[in-house]
């Protein structure tokens, strides 16, 4: 792939202190995978590109966006350059229980769906649905409380949210965890569809290696807060990936 | 169905607004008359406004001490510049900036450092009036302007209606503040900062922003109460925000709103206010002393709060 | 409620993060005032300095211990109690009853304390009233009843108690350090530090925690009880006007001792400290003879400023802007 593809470039980025760093760089329409053993660093990889990381040296940049390439320093700007977040724990750090399916969707976006603070909620509503068939939500009605919802259509609500802000990168935090298969398999489509007609970048931490064999065309493996080894279409296997988390393969293969 | 069992919460105390109104038409003679429900009404006005700041703190999941000391500040500081040749609209432009810086300060500190405001909003709350105080040496002079008085005039009328300005301007106050908390960003972000912080930055809030904002607005409305309370008094005094600490603070939650945050909202707040008001005049009509009135009161917001503000188990927070 | 998890053994109070700031505060405090008022200060003097600031101790304490407990736990009633417990000893007891003997007296008051605990903690722990709000009403309840038992100040106490404010003020403070000591040694006191710090984990780890945090405000109770002893020991009379003042200056002598409002973080040391700070501070400045409202604005700019530097956050992002230069 060439240059012009390139949406996102990270930098001497540090995941703990000593280690190596990372640079690299993130192409529209890719699907790239994390893995690793549970702590290894890979979520603060993913933090760090989120721009909700404290890494002192390293830089995170958008490339080819309206600005031209941009820089963030925290994630209310890295939204604002379309690379977008996530969270891993649904329920703490995802929903707001007390509010409706429809508010659970638009707190992020909201500006954009206000005139002088005051909410267009036609627009919202109208917003909503269009992703509503996209991912297949069931929700008995936008005002309905997010509580209602089973866990696989609360987290389509929360993916909805994050594609109300227009992203170029999404950055998700094993997004199918808690997933009965058959929503699972749902995602995937949706995944694919995103990066192949969209032209989003993704990058998908998952703490279940099937799923990034069956979906990510890179996957880069962390060990020891270091990224160990990066394998692509090709070299992936269960095997190889297994191997790579668990240091028995080292370096690039 | 959480967001149906709030607004249940808000109805309940308009439902008991309904109740202590009928039993103290029973009990007491002269409780349902047009001099006493006025009367009741621009004291529930009074501590409604004052407490709408409150509410939008606590559904914040915070709480403001200050409230009392900026009712004195906004008091005192009024009557004393309007009294010193001030026009009263800039006397009030004034009054109305200092206190939103003030809370603002409160509420920034509060969030940036994530220190309770119970203790901000209190050490805050003491210098404001420890300030005051230095500056009128103790001796507060000045008094309102005449529209002011007659906005919440007991005797006030508007043409044939039997009530002063303060009921109708409370009324669009409430239907205002309904319409911001259900339909802004702000309103809808308050909610959900206040139910969830860490999610609510994940999805782009930003905490210490929302902070200032609804901390000075808690001050603001705080000061309108007490310019309100000089017209009301007729002379200025430090101290007559006092018995609003707790005031608002009941008020608030036996309208429904919570204080882990979240839930709850200002008409709630008002029916609480209406609720205490009554109770008050009730109690005070039975013939009890004012220090027994306030223990029945305390009894009352428990029995009130026991009914239907209780918190989850422990069990169901996990 | 075996399988609790334990507090790790802490550093002595001076080395502890939150402390180390009122503790610096109270070393500089001390010195100043000695320097002002060397006869006050002088050891002959301990004693009734003590009993000065012995109501100011132990109502910190008695607001510590819910405060430890954590989510929202706090006990606003402490100084209305202290004032109701003050007439009921006053009015009731030696007056109405002519009881003066000591064996009746401060066991009464204790069991006051202890039931205002009981009640405290059954509206906040067992019943789950927010306890913010059931203290509140507990202290309207009580400053009401206080005021309606004996109107204005009056009464005189009889010279045992008078002397718990000079030669034997150290009694009702060491019997409280006694008591405290005792219970740190408790299981009940690792249970509450780990309610206070996650009560979740806690609950999942077995511990009842209704029951403890129910325990935090009958154990602050027993402490206001004994508080309520030293004021009355203090003012010598009965005086319903004067307890409620206590809350919002031990919640404020609390947080500048360094005890988290959030639960699990404080102790005897950190309310003792704070305390001190603030009684110290209202000395010195009465010594310079400034006006009420300065003493005020003192309060006001050294709680803030105790606090924010107290701030776990702020020193976090002091230590990235270090690392960052």
């Amino acid at each position: 792939m060439s240059d012009e593809n390139i949406v996102l470039r990270y930098d001497n980025l540090v995941l703990s202190a000593g280690r190596k760093p990372l640079s690299g760089v993130i192409r529209a329409g890719e699907i790239a995978g994390v893995a690793g053993l549970e702590g290894h660093g890979q979520e603060q990889f993913l933090l760090a590109l989120a721009g909700l990381g404290r890494s002192r040296d390293g830089s995170v940049t958008v490339e080819g966006g309206t600005a031209g390439s941009a820089r963030y320093k925290d994630h209310y700007e890295a939204a604002r350059n379309g690379v977008v977040y996530l969270p891993r724990d649904r329920r703490a750090t995802g929903i707001f229980p007390v509010l409706s399916v429809l508010d659970n969707f638009a707190i992020p976006s909201m500006p954009r769906f206000s005139f002088a603070g005051i909410l267009d909620r036609k627009r919202l509503k109208q917003e909503l649905s269009s992703y509503t068939d996209f991912l297949s939500i069931r929700y008995p009605s936008a005002d309905a409380s997010i509580s209602a919802l089973s866990g696989g259509n609360q987290q389509k609500v929360l993916l909805a949210r994050l594609l109300a802000l227009k992203p170029r990168v999404m950055l998700l935090n094993d997004p199918t965890r808690g997933v009965d298969l058959n929503t699972r398999l749902k995602f995937y489509e949706a995944f694919r569809k995103l990066a192949a007609e969209n032209g989003i970048a993704l990058v998908i931490l998952s703490s279940e290696i099937e799923e990034i064999l069956q979906l990510c065309h890179t996957v880069s493996i962390f060990r020891d807060f270091e990224c160990s080894s990066v394998l692509d279409r090709t070299s992936m296997t269960m095997d190889r990936v297994m191997a790579a988390m668990f240091g028995q393969e080292g370096g690039h293969p | 169905m959480k967001t149906s069992l709030t607004s249940n919460r808000a109805l309940i105390a308009f439902l008991g607004v309904v109740l202590v109104f009928l039993l103290g038409t029973l009990i007491i003679p002269g409780f349902g008359s047009v001099f006493s429900v006025r009367a009741m009404l621009i004291l529930a006005s009074l501590l409604a406004i004052a407490a709408l700041g409150q509410t939008l703190v606590m559904i914040l999941g915070g709480i403001d001490l200050s409230i009392p000391f900026v009712i004195g500040f906004a008091n005192v500081v009024f009557a004393s510049l309007y009294g010193s040749g001030t026009p009263a609209l800039v006397a009030l432009l004034m009054v109305i900036v200092v206190a939103a810086c003030i809370g603002a300060i409160s509420g920034g500190l509060s969030a940036a450092l994530s220190i309770h405001p119970l203790i901000v909003t209190l050490g805050v709350g003491t210098l404001v009036q420890a300030g005051v105080q230095m500056w009128t040496r103790g001796l507060p002079t000045g008094s309102a302007p005449p529209f002011v008085n007659e906005f919440v005039s007991l005797g006030g009328t508007i043409g044939p209606l039997p009530f002063p300005w303060l009921i109708p301007f409370t009324l669009m106050l409430t239907l205002g503040c309904f319409f911001v908390l259900q339909r802004t960003v702000y309103g809808r972000r308050l909610y959900a900062l206040g139910s969830n912080l860490k999610a609510a930055e994940l999805a782009l809030v930003r905490p210490v922003s929302m902070w200032m904002t609804t901390f000075a607005l808690s001050a603001v409305f705080a000061a309108f109460a007490g310019i309100l309370l000089l017209g009301f008094t007729g002379s200025s005094s430090a101290t007559v925000g006092t018995p609003y600490l707790f005031q608002t603070v009941s008020a608030v939650v036996i309208g429904g709103t919570a204080l882990i945050g979240g839930r709850g909202g200002f008409p709630g707040t008002v029916a609480g206010a209406i609720v205490l008001v009554e109770l008050r005049t009730l109690l005070i009509g039975l013939g009890l002393s004012e220090a027994l009135v306030q223990s029945a009161l305390g009894l009352l917001i428990l029995a009130l709060v026991a009914a239907y503000g209780r918190d989850q188990h422990i069990r169901n927070l996990i | 409620m075996s399988t609790a998890p334990k507090t790790s053994s802490k550093p002595a109070f001076w080395a502890r993060n939150e402390t180390r700031l009122a503790a610096i505060l109270f070393v500089v405090l001390i010195v100043i005032n000695a320097v002002l008022n060397p006869v006050r200060f002088s050891p002959g003097n301990w004693l009734t300095v003590l009993g000065l600031a012995a109501p100011l101790l132990l109502a910190t304490l008695a607001t510590t211990l819910p405060f430890l407990a954590g989510r929202g736990s706090i006990d606003v009633s402490v100084g209305p109690l202290m004032g109701l417990i003050n007439v009921i000893i006053i009015k009731v007891l030696m007056g109405d009853a002519g009881i003066s003997s000591p064996w009746v007296i401060i066991p009464a008051a204790l069991l006051l304390g202890i039931a205002s605990g009981v009640i405290n903690g059954f509206l906040a722990a067992v019943l789950r009233i927010q306890p913010i709000v059931a203290t509140l009403a507990t202290y309207l309840i009580y400053s009401g009843l206080a005021l309606s038992i004996l109107p204005s100040p009056s009464g005189s106490v009889p010279s045992w108690l008078a002397d718990f404010a000079g030669p034997l003020s150290f009694i009702p403070v060491s019997l409280i350090i006694v008591a405290w000591l005792l219970f740190k040694r408790l299981p009940l006191y690792d249970l509450l530090m780990a309610v206070g710090s996650d009560d979740r984990t806690a609950y999942t780890a077995g511990v009842n925690v209704p029951a403890v945090r129910f325990l935090s405000y009958v154990f602050g109770g027993l402490i206001a009880g004994m508080a309520a002893l030293a004021l009355t020991a203090l003012i010598g009379s009965g005086d319903p006007n004067i307890g409620p003042g206590y809350t919002l200056i031990a919640v404020a002598a609390a947080a500048l001792g360094g005890v988290s409002l959030a639960g699990g973080i404080g102790g005897l040391a950190a309310a003792f400290i704070g305390a001190a700070d603030i009684f110290l501070l209202q000395n010195m400045l009465t010594s310079f003879n400034v006006s009420t409202f300065v003493l005020q604005a003192a309060y006001g700019i050294v709680l803030v400023l105790a606090v924010c530097l107290n701030s776990e956050k702020l020193k976090a992002r002091f230590q990235i802007w270090m690392e960052s230069r």
